[in-house]
């Protein structure tokens, strides 16, 4: 297992370094964290109680939901340090950093073709003055692009998006398609059917070994404990545990928390 | 060229017609697809035509014409440029409220200063001295030479709005105009996009208002009114704000229908023309933006089909 | 020093009605949600309801201030049932409801253009005496328009800060659902807001009527004035719409004075105010949601 011959992964993987940062909403206390670096194993997962500050602690990341204080910098593999909690939400992506999101998102005129499209196309692209670039960036992204269409076996890629399900796939595919080097994914698998979650789950390994740090949010507990690496626990909006899979596992506090006695 | 089945009504109401078209086009690319509701299209329309009738008729510019209609309409043209540059730089971040604000002052910015500026732009009292760029023969020939050309400005316009629809452009616009956030976690500036989308439609929104002010030869403040605002609106709303035709359809059937049909051909007593007809045209553009966005939100062409679209351009 | 006091005794006393005005307009807007262009018509039909009633009955100006914003009231009560109700019912977009609302203000202006023409209309009142304060001049009606809504000013702040009926507003605003649930009856309680908010537009119309004259362009000369203290103002309460509906008020009549020209006074404003959206604007942007 990888998780065994660690000796410096930080050299290799991208990590993201959370220190000292606070968010409340109308004066609830929902995330404080520390110092808290994520990406030191391949896939980690982050688990816990609903309120325990998940999402919101990846929104933050993301810089789609804003600090009250402190940073949030990532740290590519043999990169500068960038601090992400001072750049706009739109340029996390051209750092890599890109996540899923936890409730369905879609844009409700735009068929799969062109979602999927969006997500791939190239600013320089996206120009006023260049409207005649469809077949270039068609031509560009298309292998990719029906690669994950005929892997997930989307039915018909010029309609839209219908099921929640399918919305769901679509969101992991645009994903995809921005070519993270540091992905978070918030509950990924919910909604999706059991031979889906195994795709999803597949690829995200495939991306791990390759090189993309993933951090994952997960209620399915099976998918958190054969998938990840490292698990961390989070209660009350900060990491109060740590550890392997099996020690999380057996560990009392969590199990009392969260997992209720006839979990384990 | 004999043009005696044309007569003058006729012509300045094709003529309006296809100024508000070319309006209601570049407003589609803004409320249609973009989502965001300008509800200062005069402003921009207004300062390219000031900005071309100041420079033509006060510069004593040393060639003629064409070069000096071409050099003052681009000057207008980048006027209105920097204006949306400018606004857009203001409101790209607000919401909706914030865009209300922020378009409908800048059109009364615009009103003011061509009022204040009275030395320059004629203020109340208007400013004459325009004139066609070439002399062809009769008034009547030039006017429809100036027609055709806008026409065909329209028509470019127009083409340029069918190919955004067919552009990784166009299609970053609808996400813009569906889910802001979304799409800013697709790593899209938001904010740019929309800055260049304000800036360009708002430059050739000027463009058209300098073409206008070379048609009509004598600046009104009157004419920098809202009713411009409110004619392109609700063309494009009753056609379809989402549709490359619906601002087409929808101004031929209400600037259309009024300026040309109900002026021209309905024998109505000669003194509603001054007073009343203007109103009602107004009043009643009013209830049909009302009434369309109530029971047909989608205008008659009904919303965009992106699934179509797909399939004709990358369909198996 | 004298171009202080001036600008206060004008300002106050001459856009008195702009803040009764941007209570009201700010009222519906953060109550409801609703940008609504047509309360612009609002503020003219009150003008002309009180012209009509103070030039067909003969009543003198302080008589006719409560039928006059009971019709403008129930005109505002009107449009909700008539149009904003329906259309929210068609799932209309936030977007088009600003539309809409634009729209209603165009026909109802051009109605009005319509039915009673261009030319500017008076109310029959005798000519006010002019009271000198601090050094000004000023006309007992602009003085009585200020006092009226310094005083309707604070009954609607206390209305809709201390009382039970105040605070179901305040709740149904928050959370629709969850005031369902606490027994509020949204229907009968977003009726009075759009009354309210109906009553101090009219009263702000007969005000500015009272003060000049009485136009169809009335209520939309001052709507962009309207709008931006509502929204700018609007975000620290109804305080905040009625500190900054005095301070705007205040440096109108101020820029005015130094000023050849009155335009270039709102030249100044809109600039200010776009400006104060913008910076404030720019600090909420990332907040959106993912």
């Amino acid at each position: 297992m990888v998780a065994d011959v660690v000796v410096a992964p930080a050299v290799t993987r991208p990590r993201i370094r959370i220190q000292g940062a606070v968010k409340s909403f109308s004066g609830r206390v929902v995330v404080d964290v520390d110092d808290l670096v994520l990406g030191d194993q391949p896939i980690e997962g982050l688990i816990g109680p609903n309120g325990a500050g998940k999402t919101t602690l990846m929104r933050m990341i993301m810089h789609s939901t804003p600090l009250d204080r402190g940073t949030i910098s990532l740290l590519p593999a043999g990169g500068r340090e960038t601090v992400l909690s001072s750049l706009p939400a739109h340029r996390m992506a051209h750092h890599g950093v890109v996540k899923s999101n936890q409730v369905i998102m879609d844009f409700d005129k735009l068929t799969i073709w062109d979602s999927l499209l969006l997500a791939a196309a190239e600013a320089r692209y996206e120009q006023p003055h260049r409207v005649f670039s469809e077949r270039t960036v068609f031509g560009r992204h298309e292998d990719e692009i029906r690669h994950y269409l005929d892997y997930f076996g989307f039915a018909d890629p010029t309609a839209f998006a219908l099921s929640a399900g399918e919305k769901k796939l679509l969101d992991i595919v645009r994903c995809l398609l921005l070519r993270p080097s540091f992905l978070l994914l918030d509950e990924p698998t919910a909604g999706l059917p059991d031979e889906l979650t195994d795709k999803v789950m597949t690829v995200v390994k495939d991306l791990a070994a390759a090189g993309t740090s993933v951090v994952i949010v997960e209620h399915d507990l099976n998918v958190i404990w054969s998938l990840c690496d490292e698990v961390l626990f989070m209660a009350e909006g900060s990491v109060i545990l740590r550890g392997a899979p099996h020690e999380i596992r057996a560990n009392r506090t969590v199990v009392e928390k969260y997992l209720g006695e006839g979990h384990v | 060229m004999d043009l005696k089945w044309l007569d003058a009504f006729l012509i300045s109401g094709l003529f309006d017609v296809a100024m508000v078209m070319g309006l209601a086009l570049l407003l589609h690319l803004q409320l249609g697809l973009g989502r965001i509701a300008n509800f200062g299209v005069v402003g921009f329309w207004g300062i390219g035509m000031y900005v071309y009738g100041v420079l033509y008729v006060q510069v004593d510019w040393p060639f003629g014409d064409p070069w000096q209609f071409l050099v003052c309409a681009a000057a207008a043209t980048l006027a209105a440029g920097v204006a949306g540059l400018l606004i857009g730089w203001l409101i790209s971040d607000l919401d909706t409220d914030g865009v209300l604000m922020g378009t409908l002052g800048f059109a009364a910015v615009v009103q003011i200063l061509a009022t204040t500026q009275d030395d320059l732009t004629g203020g109340a009292r208007g400013m004459g001295g325009l004139s066609f760029p070439y002399d062809i023969g009769t008034v009547k020939q030039n006017e429809f030479l100036w027609l055709a050309i806008t026409a065909a400005v329209v028509v470019v316009i127009l083409l340029y709005v069918w190919w955004v629809h067919r552009s990784p452009y166009g299609r970053l616009l609808i996400a813009i105009g569906g889910s802001e956030p979304l799409a800013r976690s697709l790593g899209k500036s938001t904010f740019l996009t929309k800055l260049g989308l304000f800036t360009v439609t708002s430059a050739a929104m000027g463009f058209l208002g300098a073409m206008n002010g070379v048609f009509v030869h004598f600046l009104d403040i009157g004419t920098i009114g809202v009713a411009v605002t409110l004619a392109a609106m609700v063309g494009l709303v009753l056609g379809g704000t989402a549709r490359v035709w619906g601002a087409v359809i929808g101004v031929i059937l209400t600037v259309g229908l009024f300026d040309i049909v109900v002026q021209s051909y309905l024998p109505l007593p000669r003194e509603w023309y001054t007073q009343a007809i203007p109103v009602l045209r107004e009043a009643l553009f009013g209830l049909a933006l009302i009434l369309v966005l109530v029971f047909r939100p989608l205008g008659i062409l009904g919303d965009m089909r992106r699934d179509r679209l797909m399939r004709k351009i990358h369909g198996r | 020093m004298e171009f202080v006091t001036q600008s206060l005794v004008i300002g106050l006393t001459e856009n008195a009605p702009l803040v009764l005005a941007a209570i009201g307009f700010a009222l519906l807007y953060r109550l409801t949600g609703l940008i609504n262009v047509a309360y612009s018509e609002t503020i003219t039909l009150g003008a002309y309801f009180g012209m009509w009633i103070n030039t067909t009955y003969g009543l003198d100006f302080y008589a006719i201030l409560i039928p006059t914003g009971i019709l403008a009231g129930a005109l505002s009560v009107a449009t909700y049932l008539a149009l904003f109700r329906p259309a929210r019912h068609h799932n209309v977009g936030a977007l088009e409801l600003i539309i809409i609302s634009f729209g209603l203000s165009i026909f109802l202006r051009h109605g009005l253009q319509f039915v009673f023409g261009y030319p500017e209309r008076f109310y029959d009142v005798p000519s006010p005496d002019t009271i000198m304060i601090l050094g000004v001049g000023v006309t007992s009606f602009r003085l009585i328009a200020l006092l009226s809504v310094a005083i309707l000013s604070g009954l609607l702040y206390l209305f809709i800060q201390r009382t039970t009926l105040g605070l179901q507003i305040r709740a149904l605003a928050s959370d629709e659902d969850l005031a369902r649930v606490s027994g509020i009856r949204p229907l009968a309680v977003t009726t009075l807001i759009w009354f309210i908010a109906g009553v101090a537009g009219g009263l702000a119309g007969a005000f500015y009527g009272v003060g000049a004259s009485v136009s169809p362009l009335l209520g939309w000369r001052q709507f962009l004035l309207i709008l931006m203290v509502a929204l700018v103002g609007g975000s620290w309460g109804l305080g905040g719409v009625i500190v900054v509906g005095v301070a705007t008020s205040v440096a109108l009549a101020g820029m005015a004075l130094q000023f050849d020209q009155v335009l270039y006074a709102q030249l100044v404003l809109i600039v200010a105010f776009v400006v104060i959206l913008k910076v404030r604007g720019s600090k909420l942007t990332e907040t959106a949601k993912v």
